[in-house]
């Protein structure tokens, strides 16, 4: 199989950089899934969706706006009414889906290459976002799991909080390099690795 | 140490010395003194020109009011200017410049203009400039000619030319409680909302937590103001759901409880730390705002209120406790309310000597009369300031004896020498953010201010921001505002801290002005004078907005925050109506000036959005000139050594239709249609048929509006029975998939349908040329690609080099072509394979020209043409447009407009002088260089074209088809083009698209 | 202003697109009736006061919404799914009616 060339390639460089001398902020890293795609549920059939999902990545999603769960390998969150996120550390995620989520349930659409994941973590992380987004990334707002949609200029990026002090950011690939060079950029103030 | 520098107090650190330059002079400072306090304390007194009479000025208040001193701070090249001298903090290396003079500061030739008032007052530009050219002198022609000179000698600072090299940033911000203010009020509220656990964030405008606690002498519950502030500051930081932002300032208050402001990060530093902006930008979203912003003091209008030395009584205690500077050596007060006199006896104590106090009203209270005998001063009860002495240097006032009722009796006036005059004419509440959040003000006849209303939808009030000026209740309400603000029950009982000394009356005498001899001024950074405003009243102007307007009252950088309700109160008297009656103006924002690097943020060069397709890093390799089309990133051309833009887009097609040509075609947009409903969704939205496209074809497709004019175009991709791959052009991508879920889900929501954005998911080559299919053929694994394999618009899926591809046979250059999709992440991979495969056929990458050109030889459609006003019937798509069904746009595109004769249709142009034309270019009968007219219709692209071997071009023409055949002209008056063409088919090369089919 | 998406909550104006006024009524699609499709293209309502309108959340959950706003003070009444209310008659063909 051929491997994917990532869109950040030119501009990815590990090491630390910015106002690191007191410790790093921030780190930032490219997940690079295997897998990508995007679930959507015909209006009533959200449970199933959810259901197959759990079957699939044995993820269990809550219910209500933006739940989502992620293990070692899968990820998965709500970015939509009906309509879901769901990545794999493997290839092969749509077959995986297909057959099981039927007409009947929703749709499947495979993401794989068409969005690039990149993930923030560390001490500085809502800090940094907070520069690119009008968004609440407190924990309290916007707990661990659960996923958000929303917009950096013309950036549209889904947000996946990993972990306390870390979130999965998905964004179109054609934009990823810009977009990275920008989150650098907002990372500088606090020093950054890249690794 | 300097004289006028106390030995002790305040907060300056007198250890650290700074060193800074002011108008080319070296000076010293201490850490912690703005460069007002830091040149008072070196007997610096000038400190500006004002903008109009070019009248010296010195520094008149100690913050963002501050209507005088404002100065230009120069970073290397780039130039800030209009800054209060009362903002800057000094550090090593601070360079400023005063503003508005020349050739110096102390010498200003327009100084004369002092001389000639009386012709530059109110209304001087409208009655001098405006209205009909009548004679050589007058009117709009006379101000062409002065324009320059006047911009030149009135106005503030200059703005540079350099790139300003510093960073800005926006950053965004919730919480439950925003307390604007950090002094007694703001302390207090932010300290009980951070105890019920609320996220609060803090503000301050100055560099210190505090405000009035830092300079007011009081003690609270036994402690100094100062020590309390900073016990309480101490104890927010503790709280991790507490955010401190000192240097900031909010400027705005918008609905829905959104706060803009402003931190100065870096602005009091030599360097900036690393990766730190200068200035950042904050939106803040608050469910609840404490206003805790306090009041302004103002000033008096009395002659020669505006010479060097005068000071407001409340900055002149601030200099004194805050910084330990004195502001002058004999300092005389004038009043209208208590408040001055604490001034004079804290001035006294750090040691000053104070002359005379001159209080307006005829008694004063007892505790007036002891802080004046404290003071060791005259007290002059009933009496007036009615002039001032000295050039850029205040060396005496004027006293006479002064009734609220009968104003200024001359007979008895006195001169007294003082270096310094302090004044408080009353207090003002800083309302800005209420009234910019819609509050409206209502007027106290006690404070004879303007307060802000009781509850405001969102905020809460405390402090001298609601009129209350004894410190314990400033702090009460304080914690209450906090309590509130947070939704915590209020408590029962409120205990008072202890606060000493007693509180003195703010309220002052109902008197703004005192009419005497001479320019008295009532806004001084626009040089408006009382009779300016009386001059507006006389000249029939009633409303407060039309006065603000005539005589630029309260219009310049400080937005008339002390000079509002002085300006106010005059014009009411002259109307005889009460000041209420006649009303105050809404304040807007910003509140106070806020820099344009701070509100654009970053958003050039590298961090401005660009969409790069997956070989964008290929085509640079690969010597591609780069065009920005949208956000997204295409080869123009692949230029070889000194070939021009034209040389290698006609080599490019030429070789095209010669062998073969591959260009990169991702930015297309892609959506995924799919579900039960995908088929009859895109018979509704496309005015042909879908739902009869078998799976594994692709068909051209045209979309109307809902107004019956074309919208956009592209193929879409049948791949399975309810998955399909549109695609648009790509500058329509966004705009389509947006108009396509607006029907989705506003109009047909019973549609089972799902719409997905896959333009970033593929990558997109098209291959095209006589040997297409033969390289194709070379290089695809598991699939055939013949004709019966891979017929017109026939898709196949197979691979290149291992990746998984899928094959539409489609062509826009003309040629037998092939659009080869692939994963993105494959896009180089699969591009390069192509690009090795074709070497052995001689096959060439083209950009955006060559493809343009081959569309125009084509006369295929574009965005050019496709411009929001030609109908399909215009485009000759008419057979695009389904009988059999209704869609969007069939119902309004056969009204009478879009049928009728005469309408612009598509053409071609030949260049019959074998020059180039260009796009914009009009088409006319007869050429009229002298008088262009008579158009009949525009060029919408233009080209050499190489299968012609001519210029040739595609053009919206009245009549169309009718003129094929016939000549005319092109008229370009703006590139002086002029010059004969034949109308022909648009179908220029290939009509009958044998080469396509093969 | 802020805009209270039902799915994804509060969030600033700036993620959302106005899709026009919501009281439009769009004609049977089989429709020829000229006036009722120029009302329905070209009218619009422009109240200074409470007004229905169509947003779409496009920098977010992309879904469009039913918002009732004052013109005057930018103050949001209510947001709905456009899609599940339609708030305004808008016109909806009759379920399972083919073109």
């Amino acid at each position: 199989m051929v491997e994917q060339l990532s869109p950040l390639e030119p501009v990815f460089r590990p090491g630390s950089y910015g106002n690191f001398v007191d410790g790093v902020g921030v780190t930032l890293s490219e997940i690079a899934p295997g897998s990508i795609v995007q679930l959507a549920a015909w209006p009533g059939e959200e449970k199933k969706l959810m259901a197959t999902i759990g079957s699939v990545t044995g993820l269990k999603l809550a219910d209500g706006a933006g739940a989502g769960a992620s293990s070692e390998r899968c990820s998965a969150f709500g970015f939509a009414p009906g309509k879901f996120l769901v990545s794999d550390a493997s290839e092969g995620l749509a077959t995986a889906f297909a057959g099981k989520v039927t007409a009947a349930i929703g749709t499947i659409t495979d993401l794989s290459h068409g969005r690039t994941a990149i993930r923030i973590g560390g001490p500085k992380s809502e800090w940094v976002l907070a520069k690119l987004f009008a968004v609440d990334f407190s924990l309290t707002a916007f707990p661990v799991g659960s996923g958000i949609s929303t917009t950096h200029h013309d950036v549209f990026t889904q947000i996946q909080r990993s972990g306390p002090d870390s979130f999965d950011l998905y964004v179109f690939r054609s934009f990823a390099r810009s977009f990275w060079k920008m989150l650098c950029h907002a990372s500088d103030e606090v020093g950054y690795e890249v690794r | 140490m300097s004289p006028r520098r106390t030995p002790s107090g305040g907060r300056i650190d007198r250890l650290r010395t700074i060193r800074f330059t002011f108008d080319g002079t070296a000076y010293t400072g201490h850490q912690g003194d703005t460069l007002a306090s830091a040149l008072l304390a070196n007997g610096v007194s000038l400190f500006g020109r004002s903008f109009k009479y070019h009248r010296p000025r010195g520094v008149l208040t100690s913050g963002v009011d501050e209507p005088n001193a404002l100065v230009t701070v120069l970073r290397g090249e780039v130039r800030e200017p209009n800054i209060p001298a009362t903002m800057v903090e000094i550090h090593d290396g601070l360079t400023a410049v005063s503003q508005n003079r020349f050739p110096s500061l102390a010498y200003d030739v327009s100084a004369i203009n002092q001389l000639g008032g009386k012709f530059i007052s109110a209304g001087f530009y409208y009655k001098t400039f405006m209205g009909p050219v009548i004679g050589p002198l007058k009117g709009t022609r006379f101000w062409m000619l002065c324009e320059k000179i006047i911009r030149r000698a009135a106005g503030l600072g200059r703005a540079g030319h350099a790139a300003d090299p510093s960073r800005y940033e926006r950053m965004n911000a919730f919480c439950d409680v925003l307390v604007v203010g950090s002094g007694p009020a703001g302390l207090a509220a932010a300290h009980e909302a951070a105890q019920s656990g609320a996220q609060v964030i803090l503000t301050e405008l100055d560099p210190c937590f505090g405000g009035s606690a830092n300079w007011s002498g009081e003690t609270i519950d036994g402690e100094p103001a100062a020590t309390w502030a900073s016990d309480v500051v101490g104890e927010l930081k503790t709280h991790d759901n507490v955010r401190l932002l000192k240097r900031t300032t909010v400027w705005g208050y918008y609905d829905g409880n959104t706060l803009a402001a402003v931190e100065r990060v870096s602005d009091h530093k030599d360097t900036p730390a690393k990766g730190a902006p200068r200035h950042r930008h904050w939106t803040i979203r608050a469910k609840n705002v404490v206003l805790a912003t306090g009041a302004f003091e103002r000033s008096l209008v009395f002659p020669g209120n505006d010479r060097p030395g005068v000071m407001m009584a409340s900055a002149a205690m601030r200099y004194a406790n805050e910084y330990g500077v004195l502001a002058g050596e004999k300092i005389a007060v004038l009043a209208n309310n208590d408040s001055a006199y604490r001034a004079a006896a804290a001035l006294a104590k750090a040691g000053a000597r104070i002359v005379a106090i001159a209080d307006l009203r005829s008694d004063v209270s007892a505790a007036c009369r002891t802080l004046a005998s404290e003071a060791g001063a005259e007290l002059l009860t009933g009496h007036a300031v009615i002039g001032t002495e000295g050039g850029k240097k205040l060396s005496g006032v004027k006293l006479a004896p002064f009734s609220a009722t009968s104003g200024v009796s001359k007979g008895n006036a006195r001169d007294i020498g003082a270096d310094c005059l302090i004044v408080s004419g009353g207090w003002s509440p800083t309302i800005h953010l209420a009234s910019q959040a819609g509050a409206r003000p209502v007027w106290s006849d006690d404070l004879q201010a303007f307060l802000p209303p009781e509850t405001g939808k969102g905020w809460i009030g405390a402090g001298a921001f609601n009129g209350t000026f004894s410190t314990a209740e400033v702090i009460s309400e304080g914690f209450s505002a906090g309590r509130k603000a947070a939704g915590q029950p209020a408590l029962e009982t409120a205990t008072l801290p202890d606060v000493e000394p007693a509180s003195l009356d703010p309220n002052p005498a109902p008197v703004f002005e005192i009419r005497a001899k001479g320019k008295a001024f009532v806004d001084l950074q626009h040089d408006v004078t009382a009779d300016d405003v009386r001059l507006a009243h006389l000249e029939g102007f009633v409303s407060v907005e039309h006065l603000k307007r005539y005589t630029t009252l309260g219009m310049a950088t400080d937005q008339g925050k002390g000079s509002n309700v002085p300006g106010l109160a005059i014009m009411a008297e002259a109307l005889g109506k009460p000041i209420p009656e006649v009303g105050t103006t809404r304040f807007r924002p910003p509140y106070a000036p806020v820099s344009v690097g701070a509100l654009a943020a970053e958003r050039f060069g590298d961090l401005k959005p660009d969409r790069l397709t997956p070989m964008h890093d290929w085509h640079l390799e690969n010597s591609a000139t780069m065009y920005s089309a949208g956000l997204w990133f295409r080869p123009m051309i692949y230029g070889g050594p000194g070939e021009t833009i034209e040389q290698a887009y006609v080599r490019e097609a030429a070789a095209t239709r010669e062998t073969a040509g591959i260009v990169d075609v991702s930015t297309l947009g892609k959506i995924a249609v799919q579900g039960p409903d995908a088929a009859e969704f895109l018979d509704r939205v496309y005015s042909n048929v879908f739902s009869t496209l078998p799976v594994g074809k692709a068909r051209y497709g045209l979309m109307l509006r809902e107004d019956g004019l074309v919208f956009d175009d592209g193929t879409t991709w049948r791949l399975g029975e309810h998955d399909f791959l549109m695609t648009t052009t790509t500058a329509n991508a966004g705009k389509v998939m947006q108009h396509l879920e607006y029907f989705l889900d506003v109009v047909w929501p019973d549609l089972k349908v799902h719409l997905t954005s896959v333009t970033d998911q593929w990558a997109g080559a098209a291959i095209g040329g006589p040997k297409a299919r033969d390289i194709l053929a070379s290089c695809v694994t598991g699939t055939r690609v013949d004709n019966e394999a891979l017929p017109f618009m026939g898709i196949v899926h197979g691979e290149i080099s291992g990746a998984p591809v899928m094959i539409c046979r489609l062509s826009f250059s003309g040629e037998m072509a092939f659009e080869v999709y692939s994963g993105a992440g494959h896009g180089t991979h699969v591009w390069e394979a192509l690009i090795e495969a074709g070497k052995p056929f001689g096959m060439v990458p083209y950009g955006l020209e060559a493809l343009g050109t081959m569309r125009i030889e084509k006369g295929h459609v574009t965005g050019a043409e496709i411009d929001g006003r030609t109908s399909a019937r215009d485009l000759h798509l008419g057979w695009m447009l389904s009988k059999k069904k209704p869609f969007i746009g069939s119902a309004m595109m056969d009204r009478e407009g879009l049928a009728a004769s005469g309408r612009l249709e598509l053409v071609g142009l030949i260049a019959l002088d074998n020059r180039p034309l260009s796009g914009g270019a009009h088409i006319v009968e007869e050429v009229d260089a002298a008088n262009p007219h008579g158009s009949l219709g525009h060029i919408t692209a233009a080209c050499f074209s190489p299968a012609l071997g001519k210029y040739i071009a595609l053009a919206l023409v009245s009549g169309g088809k009718a003129r094929h055949g016939k000549r005319a002209h092109i008229s370009d008056p703006l590139r002086n083009r002029f010059g004969p063409v034949e109308i022909v088919s648009h179908h220029f090369f290939d009509p009958e698209g044998k080469r396509m089919h093969g | 202003m802020l805009i209270t998406c039902p799915y994804c909550g509060p969030r600033d104006v700036s993620e959302f697109a106005y899709q026009g006024d919501g009281n439009r009524t769009r004609p049977d699609p089989a429709s020829t009736d000229a006036e009722a499709w120029s009302a329905y293209v070209y009218d619009r309502l422009n109240p200074a006061g409470i007004h229905n309108e169509i947003w779409q959340h496009a920098g977010g959950c992309r879904a469009h919404l039913a918002v009732v706003r004052d013109t005057l003070t930018h103050e949001i009444k209510s947001v709905r799914f456009a899609r599940e209310h339609g708030a305004p008659p808008h016109g909806r063909r009759t379920s399972g009616a083919k073109a």
